[in-house]
């Protein structure tokens, strides 16, 4: 009798545990709004006066600017209490995936081309917000926003991201506290940066740095030695109208390879990550030149520049005038200062969200509404999405009144830029080039045999 | 009844009674077995079943590629890179952890001073997470003010200071130093546990044999930690074959592909670069030489002993 019940209480045990396994994993699936995207389901998302609480998970730009987008969000929807979650640019991908077969996330960050979190891929799980975007602006909204935003975050005929706004590369910054405090001005040509390293050598100070392991930012720098020799080559060979092999490139590639050879890059380099190392090391003002892009201009304000070198491990942080300048050129020909850019990320709604109104409200807010845009503009982080919208100087402080110029010229610069940072960029590639750049920066491969095997693997991707 | 039928009697309850013991005991394991069967095997099958496609993840669209995955990944040259390192890598980690930690554990088997306080210093790297040590280590490697270099320029060694993460030729060796470091304390624990088995006979008898102790070590102590060994190098060889953390957390793979695993190539194909299905075919070989290898080390363990 006792084996009989106690045969029956584990049979009935395991049908518990049975069921329990396939309430799991069915709950994942019916746990989320199931309304599914049609592309014409949109939850209204003005006059979203009921109390909501959303995460926006993103890898950028993070505080303070997060904050103050949020602290602009609230001033016009207060009862929506929005959660920053900021994860590593690296790991976005990794932690991304999962989370969106959940309702663990409401608002995530999507970005161009082959990047983290593309939105080629990741655009599937977000809300189509066309409709909604066209009961904002009305229907001539995509005159209203840049066609950089609109055009990389549609994906199959479906907005799967409102873009924030756009980012451009091809220039480099300078400690200009450092270049003044040794009587140097930023160089212009190969030479003048070689001087110009010299001296900061010869006092103990690092010249350029690059995270040269982070291939990324390789690729920026690459590309602008391209455009250097050749404007728009770079454009034509991801279409495949030249070939990698091209003396353009090759003339590029050896011109990044001086640049370690030279000893412009710092040594160690292809070891270094971009973020945080080349970051911390610039914030450190252990040297006095970085490759970055627009995105570094919000460290003109002492606000975000404080906040930067705290992440960088500097104590009791002074914050220090950094400006942009053009790459210097190394070609001879006069092609510097040509930027390339994308939509830097976009804000998308997740299909799992249970708070679909709540969050379409956000990301509406943050990529199309003049006070979200403005918000955006006022950080300096980005060049706004919605036309029209610039920073409002009056409401920024800046480390250096001088600066405030030296930015106007740089966005100016970038809005005159016409060809894509990573947006024709598919996965692939983004490997291969990053493959081809790695290899002749620690001298693993010669620049000819490196773009030998780019373009076999440019013909094999198809 | 004779004897005879009453030793078969008792044999044949014997043997009821463990079958009996062996049907209840069936209900013990089930919760487990369900557990094993439907996360362990369901996941290898789907992953097997990933292998077949060609799929970024998240896209509606799934194409069904067969074999193509596994053809292509012969085909791949950083595969064979990844393969390669795996192998450097588990033939000087395993020689050298094995070293130092048999070498360890009988130094603390003598009448050493402050043994217990030795022992926590040498297996505390084992418990310490990667996660954690991972940026300290890319701190002391750094080629500008890394610690590593720091010291070997003051001590006047300044022309073997390095960029050691930067250099293909030095970044696998900084991993696998590394490696050993976290490592040896596990496998200096284990030695330790298995010499404590050896009979102290033994070693007596050898003592007075003549034998003195790097003989008694040689021809005692070392046949008498084979199974330790044994043990070591199979859960080595699959833990080289796993290698992920380290090369990830200190080099991400690089420069280039010289730190580059079959674990760090199915994170950046699966993950970065949307390829889950060939992730799921390299995950797959990863498993079948994980089980290739243990098998083949147990079967020559067995031949060796016989």
């Amino acid at each position: 009798m006792k084996s009989t019940g106690f045969k029956k209480t584990m049979v009935a045990g395991i049908a518990v545990l049975g069921l329990v396994a396939v309430t799991a994993c069915s709950g994942g699936k019916d746990g989320g709004d199931s309304s599914g995207d049609s592309g014409s389901d949109a939850v209204a998302p003005a006059g979203t006066d009921a109390e909501a609480s959303i995460i926006w998970w993103g890898w950028t730009p993070g505080p303070p600017a997060t904050d103050h987008y949020i602290e602009a969000f609230n001033a016009v929807y207060p009862n929506i209490k929005v959660e920053w979650k900021q994860l590593d640019i690296d790991g976005y991908n990794a932690a991304i995936a999962p989370a969106l077969g959940t309702d663990t996330v409401d608002v995530y960050e999507m970005s161009a081309g082959s990047a983290n979190g593309g939105a080629e891929v990741y655009g599937v799980n977000a809300f189509d917000l066309t409709a909604d975007v066209e009961a904002a602006l009305g229907a001539d909204w995509k005159d209203k926003l840049s066609p950089l935003g609109v055009d990389y975050m549609t994906v199959d005929g479906r907005l799967v991201s409102l873009s924030a706004g756009a980012v451009y590369a091809g220039n480099l910054w300078i400690n200009e506290d450092l270049f003044n405090q040794y009587g140097l001005t930023p160089p212009k040509t190969y030479d003048e940066w070689k001087s110009v390293c010299a001296t900061f050598k010869e006092n103990g100070v690092g010249c350029f740095v690059q995270g040269a392991n982070q291939g990324a930012f390789n690729i920026d720098t690459y590309h602008e030695l391209v455009e250097q020799v050749s404007p728009g080559a770079f454009d034509k060979a991801l279409a495949k109208e030249v070939a990698w092999t091209d003396d353009v490139f090759l003339q590029a590639m050896n011109n990044w390879k001086a640049l370690f050879d030279d000893g412009i890059m710092q040594e160690g380099a292809a070891g270094l990550m971009q973020y945080p190392e080349a970051n911390n090391l610039f914030l450190q003002q252990k040297y006095a030149m970085v490759m970055m892009g627009t995105w570094y201009t919000m460290n003109v304000q002492p606000e975000a520049m404080i906040t930067a070198m705290e992440s960088a491990g500097v104590s009791n942080p002074v914050p220090f005038t950094i400006a942009p300048i053009d790459f210097p050129d190394m070609v001879g020909k006069g092609n510097t200062g040509i930027m390339f850019g994308d939509a830097d990320y976009g804000v998308g709604v997740s299909l799992k969200s249970k708070n679909a109104a709540a969050s379409k409200a956000f990301a509406l807010f943050l990529g199309t509404s003049e006070e979200g845009q403005q918000a955006v503009a006022d950080s300096l982080n980005l060049i706004p999405a919605l036309a029209g919208i610039t920073p409002n100087w009056d409401n920024i402080e800046l480390v250096n009144d001088s600066q405030k110029q030296t930015v106007q010229d740089l966005f100016a610069h970038a809005n005159e830029a016409t060809s894509p940072r990573f947006g024709n960029i598919n996965a692939d590639m983004n490997d291969a080039l990053m493959m081809a750049l790695s290899n002749v920066a620690t001298g693993t491969a010669t620049p000819e045999k490196a773009l030998a095997e780019l373009q076999s693997q440019a013909e094999s991707v198809g | 009844m004779t004897q005879a039928t009453v030793a078969t009697r008792t044999e044949a309850a014997r043997k009821k009674g463990q079958k009996r013991l062996q049907h209840s005991g069936l209900p013990w394991i089930l919760p487990a077995m369900i557990l094993v069967v439907g996360l362990i095997y369901y996941s290898v099958g789907y992953t097997g079943y990933l292998s077949t496609l060609d799929w970024n993840g998240t896209s509606p669209t799934v194409k069904h590629v067969g074999a193509a995955n596994f053809v292509q990944l012969l085909h791949d040259k950083v595969i064979r890179q990844a393969l390669w390192h795996t192998l450097i890598f588990y033939v000087v980690t395993f020689t050298v952890q094995t070293t130092l930690g048999f070498t360890l554990a009988a130094l603390l088997h003598s009448k050493l001073k402050l043994r217990t306080l030795h022992k926590v210093i040498i297996f505390v790297p084992t418990v310490l997470a990667p996660a954690t040590m991972g940026p300290t280590f890319r701190l002391m490697f750094s080629a500008d003010d890394g610690i590593i270099n720091k010291g070997l320029r003051a001590i006047g060694l300044d022309s073997l200071a390095h960029p050691w993460l930067a250099d293909p030729k030095t970044a696998l060796p900084s991993i696998m130093v590394v490696t050993i470091w976290q490592w040896t304390g596990m496998t200096f624990i284990l030695f330790f546990a298995a010499m404590s088995q050896i009979e102290p006979e033994l070693l007596e008898a050898a003592r007075l044999d003549g034998a003195g102790n790097l003989r008694t070590l040689w021809y005692v102590v070392w046949p008498g930690c084979r199974g330790t060994t044994i043990a070591l190098a199979i859960l080595g060889l699959i833990g080289a074959l796993k290698t992920f953390d380290w090369p990830w957390l200190i080099t991400v793979g690089g420069p280039g592909r010289a730190t580059e695993f079959l674990g760090t190539n199915i994170y950046r194909e699966a993950i970065r670069e949307y390829h889950l299905g060939y992730g799921a075919a390299v995950s797959l070989v990863l498993l079948v030489l994980a089980v290739c290898g243990s098998i083949l080390m147990t079967v020559v363990n067995r031949r060796s002993t016989k």
